[in-house]
């Protein structure tokens, strides 16, 4: 069967079916079905959402003070954004406003959060699809050491440190067990790297092991923790004191100076480690420009980091907001979350029932209603799926779309969005990048791009740390200490009629939105849209398909039975499938109508 | 408790209604409450007070004090108080179990219900009618009227046994899990995993006895006037009068 | 470098564990697991010749903060712990391998290792509409976890998810989510509570296992004794500032900058049973009350429903009405004492008509 979908792609599911099931170093349960041609290319892509927790219906009639505790639990990965987006959401309920200090150090945990999650996803979710680890034992240190010397001034370099790092994994992988790295893809063909180049990598595999652990101290400053530090309606919970009485129990001069020690390290780390390795693999694998999908087409961003308190509009957010559609890099078009006729969920492919499947519904509108089924063409049984039949419904996952497009989100929609409204933060780097890799912009549509701007957005986001803890300390020179307003923290100074509130964030995954209604001091209903909802949905009636499909079109595979190119394209999103949370019954059966008028 | 208080064959109630074959003589005074179950029964009530003041406030503190706070121990005088309250409570209410065995027939009544005394259940409608204003006079009493028997029961003595388990093991949480208390009540972590459900459990016990304590006050002050004996004056002297002669 | 080579026997005498007390162990591993004494030889063949302790780290409904925190883990160092400590043959989030090669290992550790693998479980099993909310290769990922947790050696719950429920089966638990004892009734489970547990108590308890070569010893509801049995309130140091009366009483009041109590903004640290306040987070940094926000408890059982966090006085969900205890027992007082106050009067009253 050949079809042409909507959004310009052909799918043809006559070939061979090809299932990856678990998709491993993501976040969550994913499923993705392709069917490859006689010359093993992909022609058709199927992914499948397969989990789904609920908490948004959890959510209901609790206080919204605590709604961020739940929605921060959604992922664990991403720690923090959806706390932070449930706090925006809140506060744009009930008209609650926040210090600038507060939206400062909020900016901080963000930015970190980028740091550590895209230095995370690089090394330790991403870097294996191109890294060969077995071929690390037969590089040559003093190469390997030449090498690592030629492209940055990072100083574990010498010979003697490749040699005894070396030295380690032959041990570990002589005993045998090959423990995380058992059973993979190595010596496969889409692997390109010399064994020096591996060696490095490993060699910084394990460093940013180390150092990721240490990025995450500023949440652990500001709130308390990490995973899942604290936030606050109305501002942030840790206080400043920097003279007076008891200042040793909140933030003051030694907890600035981790920050900012642990912010100069952060910023060394990306510049000297991580963008030098992106630079160095991403020149081995030039030709393997596969994975574009929509991101040449279709690409979303709500934006983030408010250089101003209480100001969301695009004008005050450092990541910029809007929509491409169909390519057209000349016209990015304004967003408006509230908007019913833009954000829509469809369900026809999803696990859920509306009762006009061929109209999508805004958040604020959302009906969930589970309704698992498998279509007529499933192979295998109800609880045993051998191959799914994308023809019906086929995954936990809705289809969100924008204006009624498929749409792309993450840090290279945020980057093609910053780079087509001209902004020179964007711009100029993306240029560099291209420039010191000699290719054209095109190459930016791939899953190499992706993956290239994340590692330039964590270099941007390294820099804007440094800039907003600067600010903040310039705040407390000047005299403010404010971190938290508290006029509106109790429920009786809330309206009393039903108030609406949305918030949004970039995650580092991509665009992130949650919609609350509160009423009598409770929560009415909560729903979220989050980045791989986006990336990973399912088709919609109108036969669109999703980020993750089209990605993977048109990919030639060396060998159906070692899916390493799915899986190097799949990871490339940072997929968190966790966050693909909805609503449903408590028994499983009755409809939970979660509708808000 | 049966049918011995009846006439032949009748269902009207004749004098005592509460104890089986005691037939009340004129102008009649009964020692019902002995010393111990008196010293019990106020060094329980101020207990009791002492418990509510510091519960409530343990749940909710009063306004900070200024300082340093190794000057202070304001809110830790406040638990100080409402444990010592409570060690005091439990000492005297094993006393008072002793009492039970030892004591007179009154002193057992609180610590169980004549479930299957049909004349008790009639007592108890009786006792209904009569703070429903249904019926012009109530009954004569040696001890506790049915009704009061009730209150008693499922407030003092299963309300006290309830306060004393989880407050023991809420203390143990403070003592530790080697200590003696952690031994002895840590069973109740096993029914609430979670202590803060205990401390739901606990302060709602709290209201409880607050509410009892409403109607107790009252009703002793009304009967004491309303009744056809002595009620406050009895837990002081232990002798119980009648009012009047008539059988009921 | 050494030790990457060593196997888990070799492990243990060094440090310092006898011939004898090891047999012992395995044979004592082998009954506690109900298997034949017979087995007892195999499990110590298996720990003899295998350098490192197999694990097998499954995910069911989770949110992956567990894995994050591990690797977290200041001392020892994560990438120690997978190279030297362990061998951590599956886990979804770290393994180079996808699809048919992940689940080959399954099964190869299942018959290689049979009674000799560590099942560690981040997440838990989802029961309603057939456990299809967490599918995992095709099947309900509850299917999975039993198969798994039948031929090993012993069961960590990492996380609240896997301890108690956690938020997915925060009421009304719409998945039917179950901490993972309820479906795994044969094998000794130890529980690391906390979303996530703090990282260093994570590797503790696998390091407990491997360098004593014995499962820690558990209290009442089967977590490790050495990290859950003092409240953070017992090691808080606020706990001063509380035992004086000095609270924080709205945010960001002076009370907060001077770093009172946080018992009057709702602090879970007087009912939570953890390391927080004596071990702290991220290498020792800071733990959620020293950063100034009080404990929300989350590594107690159905905390979500002990809301809200902000509130010394938990809800009460009775009957449709949620309030706190205060609430309800002050109407239920208010109620009964005016019933009192009109009681009076109307006896007051038919005692005057009477009289008249």
């Amino acid at each position: 069967m050949d079809i042409n979908t909507p959004n310009g792609f052909r799918l043809d599911n006559s070939g061979r079916r090809v299932v990856v099931d678990p998709v491993t170093r993501i976040e969550g349960h994913l499923r993705v079905e392709v069917n490859v041609d006689a010359n093993n290319v992909i022609r058709n892509a199927v992914s499948t959402g397969t989990m789904w927790r609920g908490i948004e219906l959890i959510l209901k009639g609790r206080d919204p003070r605590d709604a961020w505790a739940f929605t921060q639990r959604i992922c664990g990965v991403c720690t923090g954004t959806h706390a932070l987006t449930s706090v925006r959401a809140v506060e744009n309920a009930l008209g609650i406003t926040i210090p600038e200090n507060a939206n400062t150090i909020r900016n901080i945990m963000q930015l970190a959060l980028y740091v550590h999650d895209h230095i995370v996803h690089f090394y330790h979710l991403h870097a294996l699809d191109w890294v060969d680890v077995v071929s690390a034992l037969s590089a040559d240190p003093k190469a390997t050491s030449a090498l690592a010397q030629s492209i940055s001034d990072w100083p574990l370099s010498s010979p003697g440190y490749f040699r005894d790092l070396q030295g380690r994994l032959k041990r570990f992988v002589e005993s045998g067990q090959l423990g995380p790295f058992r059973n993979a893809y190595w010596g496969h063909p889409a692997y390109k790297l010399p064994p020096e180049a591996n060696l490095m990598a490993v060699a910084h595999y394990l460093e940013a092991l180390d150092f990721q652990k240490e990025i995450v101290k500023i949440h652990t400053v500001y709130g308390g923790k990490n995973p899942h530090p604290n936030w606050l309606v109305g501002g942030v919970p840790c206080a400043i004191n920097i003279d007076g009485a008891g200042a040793t129990g909140a933030v003051n001069i030694e907890r600035l100076n981790l920050v900012s020690g642990i912010i100069d390290r952060a910023v060394t780390f990306t510049e000297q480690v991580y963008l030098p390795d992106l630079k160095a693999i991403a020149s081995f694998y030039k030709d393997w420009l596969y994975g574009g999908g929509l991101s040449g087409r279709s690409v979303l961003a709500y934006g983030d980091i408010p250089e101003h308190a209480n100001d969301y509009s695009p004008a005050s957010l450092l990541l910029p907001q809007g929509a491409i559609i169909n390519g057209n890099l000349a016209e990015v078009q304004p967003i408006d979350l509230k908007d019913p006729a833009q954000i829509q969920e469809f369900v026809t492919h999803s696990w859920y029932k509306y009762p006009d499947e061929a109209h999508g519904l805004h958040p604020f509108d959302g009906i969930t209603e589970p309704n698992y089924a498998l279509g007529r063409n499933t192979k295998g049984s109800r609880t045993d799926i051998h191959e799914i039949d994308e023809g019906a419904k086929y995954s936990w996952l809705k289809a969100p779309r924008w204006r009624g497009h498929a749409m792309e989100v993450g840090p290279l929609a945020r980057w093609v969005v910053g780079y087509a409204q001209n902004k020179p933060q964007f711009r100029e780097p993306v240029e560099k990048l291209l420039h010191d890799l000699n290719v054209p912009v095109g190459a930016l549509f791939s899953t190499l791009g992706r993956t290239a701007a994340r590692g330039l957005e964590c270099q941007w986001a390294a820099h804007e740390l440094r800039r907003f803890q600067d600010k903040l300390l310039a705040s407390i020179k000047a005299g403010d200490l404010a971190t938290a307003y508290t006029e509106k923290w109790t429920p009786d100074t809330w309206p009393a009629k039903e108030v609406r509130g949305v918030g949004f964030t970039e995650a580092p995954r991509g665009a992130l939105g949650h919609w609350v209604s509160i009423q009598g001091g409770k929560i009415d209903n909560y729903q979220c849209v989050v980045p791989t909802t986006w990336n990973g949905s399912p088709r919609d009636p109108a036969g669109n398909i999703g980020a993750f499909e089209a990605a993977l079109l048109d990919t030639p595979m060396a060998d159906p039975a070692q899916p390493l190119e799915i899986i190097r394209t799949l990871h490339s999103f940072d997929p968190c499938l966790a966050c693909s949370t909805h609503v449903m019954s408590p028994d499983g059966q009755d409809m939970a109508t979660v509708t808000v008028r | 408790m049966s049918g011995a208080t009846r006439t032949n064959g009748s269902s009207r109630f004749r004098g005592v209604v509460d104890l089986a074959g005691v037939q009340t003589d004129r102008g009649a005074t009964i020692y019902v409450y002995e010393a111990p179950v008196r010293v019990w029964h106020w060094v329980n009530a101020l207990c009791v007070a002492v418990l509510i003041v510091t519960g409530y406030l343990i749940g909710a503190p009063p306004p900070s004090v200024t300082g340093e706070a190794s000057a202070h121990f304001q809110f830790g005088y406040i638990r100080f108080a409402h444990f010592a309250a409570g060690q005091v409570l439990t000492v005297f209410f094993m006393m008072r179990i002793y009492w039970a065995f030892m004591g007179n027939r009154h002193a057992r009544q609180i610590f169980y219900l004549p479930f299957w005394s049909a004349t008790w259940w009639k007592g108890v409608w009786w006792e209904a009618k009569w703070y429903l204003f249904l019926t012009a006079e109530p009954k004569k009493y040696v001890a506790h009227n049915p009704l009061a028997h009730i209150a008693m029961f499922f407030t003092v003595t299963l309300g006290n046994i309830g306060m004393i388990i989880t407050g023991f093991a809420l203390y143990s949480e403070d003592a530790g899990r080697d200590s003696w208390q952690a031994r002895l009540f840590g069973w109740v972590f096993t029914l609430f995993p979670n202590s803060q459900d205990v401390r739901t459990l606990h302060h709602l016990g709290l209201w409880v006895i607050v509410t009892f304590t409403i109607l107790h006050i009252y009703a002793a002050v009304r009967e004491e006037i309303m009744s056809r004996q002595t009620m406050i004056a009895t837990m002081i002297s232990g002798e119980r009068q009648f009012r009047d002669d008539r059988d009921d | 470098m050494a030790q990457a080579t060593e196997t888990f026997y070799e492990v243990i005498r060094r440090q310092g564990i006898t011939r004898r007390s090891f047999t012992r162990f395995c044979s004592l591993t082998a009954a506690s697991l109900g298997l034949a004494p017979a087995a007892a030889p195999r499990i110590a063949h298996a720990l003899e010749t295998k350098p490192r302790l197999p694990i097998i780290w499954m995910h069911g409904l989770e949110c992956t903060c567990c894995s994050e925190s591990f690797i977290r883990s200041a001392h020892p160092l994560a990438k120690d712990v997978v190279l030297s400590m362990i061998s951590l043959d599956y886990d979804d989030t770290l393994m180079a391998a996808a699809g048919h090669q992940a689940e080959a290992i399954l099964d190869d550790i299942r018959t290689k290792y049979k009674g000799g693998y560590v099942l560690a479980v981040e997440g838990n099993p989802p029961l309603n509409e057939d456990g299809m909310y967490c599918i995992d290769g095709g099947k309900p990922f509850v299917e999975k976890l039993k198969a798994m947790a039948a031929d090993s050696l012993a069961v960590v719950a990492w996380g609240s998810c896997a301890s108690w429920g956690c938020v997915q089966a925060a009421k009304p638990n719409p998945t039917q989510a179950v901490p993972i004892d309820r479906v795994i009734r044969d094998k000794p489970v130890i529980k690391v509570p906390g979303c996530p547990p703090i990282a260093e108590v994570m590797t503790g308890v696998i390091s407990y296992i491997t360098t004593f070569g014995r499962l820690p010893e558990l209290d009442r509801q089967g977590r490790p004794k050495m990290f859950y049995s003092q409240r953070i309130h017992d090691k808080c140091y606020r706990r001063a500032s509380f035992d004086a009366g000095q609270f924080v009483e709205e945010w960001d009041d002076e009370g907060a900058r001077k770093g009172y109590c946080l018992y009057k903004m709702g602090c879970r640290g007087p009912t939570t049973y953890n390391a927080c306040s004596t071990v702290r987070w991220n290498d020792g940094v800071s733990f959620p009350i020293q950063s100034g926000h009080g404990c929300i408890g989350c590594s107690e059982q159905g905390f979500w429903d002990n809301g809200p966090f902000y509130d010394r006085l938990s809800n009460v969900r009775q009957f449709g009405i949620e309030a706190n205890a205060d609430r309800v027992g002050g109407v239920v007082a208010g109620v009964v004492a005016a019933g009192v106050v009109a009681h009076a009067a109307v006896t007051a009253v038919t005692r005057l008509t009477k009289k008249r």
